[in-house]
């Protein structure tokens, strides 16, 4: 049985426990849906036209954050091809961010992928959104964080194969984190 | 030796919007005859650590690290054959969702029968006959007549008691409950969790119970392990759990019970919601809804300590309770300021209630 706080139907806080859900569907497209995406990609589209299809870009909403203020920013990675697309990724972890080139702002590893390789599927001109947050801290170890500091960081995605930035399978912006007593 | 030993195990779903770490780093162990729940929110890990004791993981979810011992073997690193040998054999489930856990184009006589078939070796008569008296033992009324029918044609309970009976047919050593009671009327929870006692009891079945409802907990449990996030955040007896919660997000739950005679107009609840598992906040992962946090608690994510040493146990079977909150070494400048009071009703110590100051 499915229950009601299972559906997503519903927004919960306190302030309004039983509002509807503003999150965006998230179910692919339906189109093409008879189409095996990985057997097809494979067959017929070239790894380097897959790469060549795929753009990815990262954006935040401004350039500047006072210290412990979570940067947010948002993801969109579009397959440009009428057909759907299949990247072959280096492990069944499809993509990653990065502050200053640390995978989710984290010296040390956070996930144990296996060691087999995943697809990341993209149906025909599909845009993907993703939204994420950098809280303002860097992992140091399993189990401590540090505060970033003022100064300027970089925020980049790439997607995980060999040599994403070769293949435009990255991005990356900047922002600036600057004292509370800047803040403009 | 214990029945279960699970030693750092860590599960991950690899999905686009990124990784779920749905059980992190989770040790505990279940002795034979034990019972041992597991509490939390809806999101807490409670399940995938369930289905991960059974491999019943499916992609894109993977069992990343850690070891989970039944009977001293290690469940990973068995056969798909062995594994289905002891699977709904020696260690069986009760799913959450009766529905979907039954096969609707089976009836569900014949569901229940084909287990007690393939594992025990019965004849179709002799499973037919077993299958009628645990319909019966669970409480479905005219058993006989009933188990011939499709699971549409039960209700929701029934369901749910049919799934039990599924789950009992093989007498297993170590029966996982996944919230067996949610769909239930409490008369008929009351039921089976009695049954769920007797056969602890009797058949020295080692219980691990999933729930959200401390009262079952109290009623049944042994041993619990509240988890946040993914994570142990509070593991002790079940009496000092109540009596003496040491983790803030325990004390929040146990103060979210609604009592009789209580003269508050607004059930107390515990601030925000769950955080995302793609997206932990830094630090400890209560941290961002703990009326207690201070600065500390975002840059550091404490390991379960032992309340009196403020040492990390491990997976020292010693140390009974444990918590892992800062407060235990020392990191806290304000300290946790709860109150517990243990109100003396007429048939004793009712459950405690917490109130933070």
């Amino acid at each position: 049985m499915r229950r009601i706080y299972e559906s997503e139907a519903l927004h919960r806080d306190d302030e309004d426990a039983f509002s509807p859900s503003e999150d965006e569907r998230s179910g692919r497209l339906q189109s093409f849906r008879w189409i095996n995406a990985s057997l097809f990609s494979r067959l017929l589209v070239p790894h380097r036209l897959r790469s060549w299809a795929v753009s990815v870009r990262i954006e935040t909403p401004r350039e500047e954050y006072p210290v412990g203020t979570a940067v947010p920013f948002r993801i969109t990675m579009k397959n440009a091809l009428p057909i759907p697309i299949s990247i072959r990724t280096a492990s069944p972890l499809l993509w990653t961010w990065t502050v200053d080139g640390y995978p989710e702002a984290s010296h040390v590893p956070v996930y144990r992928p296996p060691e087999t390789t995943g697809a990341f599927r993209f149906d025909r001109g599909e845009h993907k959104r993703f939204s994420k947050r950098w809280r303002g801290f860097f992992r140091v170890s399993e189990t401590e964080w540090e505060r970033a500091g003022p100064g300027t960081y970089r925020i980049g995605v790439e997607l995980n194969v060999p040599n994403a930035a070769g293949k435009g399978l990255s991005d990356e912006t900047t922002v600036r984190i600057v004292p509370e007593s800047l803040r403009g | 030796m214990a029945l279960l030993e699970v030693e750092d195990l860590t599960v991950e779903f690899y999905t686009e919007d990124g990784v779920v770490t749905a059980a992190d780093g989770l040790s505990y162990q279940i002795e034979r005859g034990e019972k041992f729940g597991v509490v939390g929110e809806s999101g807490a890990g409670k399940s995938v650590t369930a289905l991960s004791l059974m491999r019943l993981i499916d992609s894109p979810g993977r069992i990343v690290e850690g070891a989970i011992r039944f009977k001293g073997e290690d469940v990973l690193q068995m056969t798909e054959a062995e594994v289905r040998s002891i699977r709904g054999n020696e260690m069986a489930m009760v799913f959450q969702d009766a529905q979907t856990a039954l096969n609707p184009v089976y009836t569900v006589g014949e569901q229940i029968a084909e287990a007690i078939r393939h594992h025990l070796g019965y004849g179709d008569d002799e499973a037919r006959e077993e299958t009628i008296r645990l319909l019966d033992t669970v409480g479905i009324p005219e058993a006989e007549a009933r188990y011939s029918d499709y699971p549409h044609e039960f209700s929701g309970g029934m369901q749910q008691r049919a799934v039990i009976a599924m789950a009992l047919s093989c007498d297993p050593d170590l029966l996982i409950c996944d919230e067996p009671t949610t769909a239930l009327d409490v008369t008929i929870e009351a039921k089976i969790l009695d049954l769920i006692e007797e056969l602890a009891d009797e058949f020295d079945t080692a219980v691990q119970l999933i729930t959200h409802d401390l009262g079952v907990i109290a009623q049944v449990c042994d041993r619990v392990m509240v988890m946040y996030a993914g994570k142990p955040v509070e593991k002790a007896p079940v009496e000092e759990l109540y009596y003496d919660p040491k983790h803030p997000y325990t004390v929040g739950l146990m103060s979210s019970i609604p009592r009789v005679g209580d003269t508050r107009t607004r059930l107390q609840t515990i601030p925000g919601t769950m955080p995302d598992l793609v997206e932990l906040p830094p630090g400890c992962s209560f941290h961002p809804r703990c009326p207690y946090a201070e600065e500390a608690c975002t840059l550091e994510e404490p390991p379960l300590l032992d309340p009196e040493t403020g040492r990390p146990v491990g997976s020292d079977p010693t140390v009974e309770h444990s918590a892992a909150c800062l407060e235990y070494t020392g990191a806290l400048a304000e300290g946790l300021t709860y109150e517990i009071d243990v109100v003396d009703g007429p048939e004793g110590p009712q459950t405690p209630q917490a109130e933070g100051n």
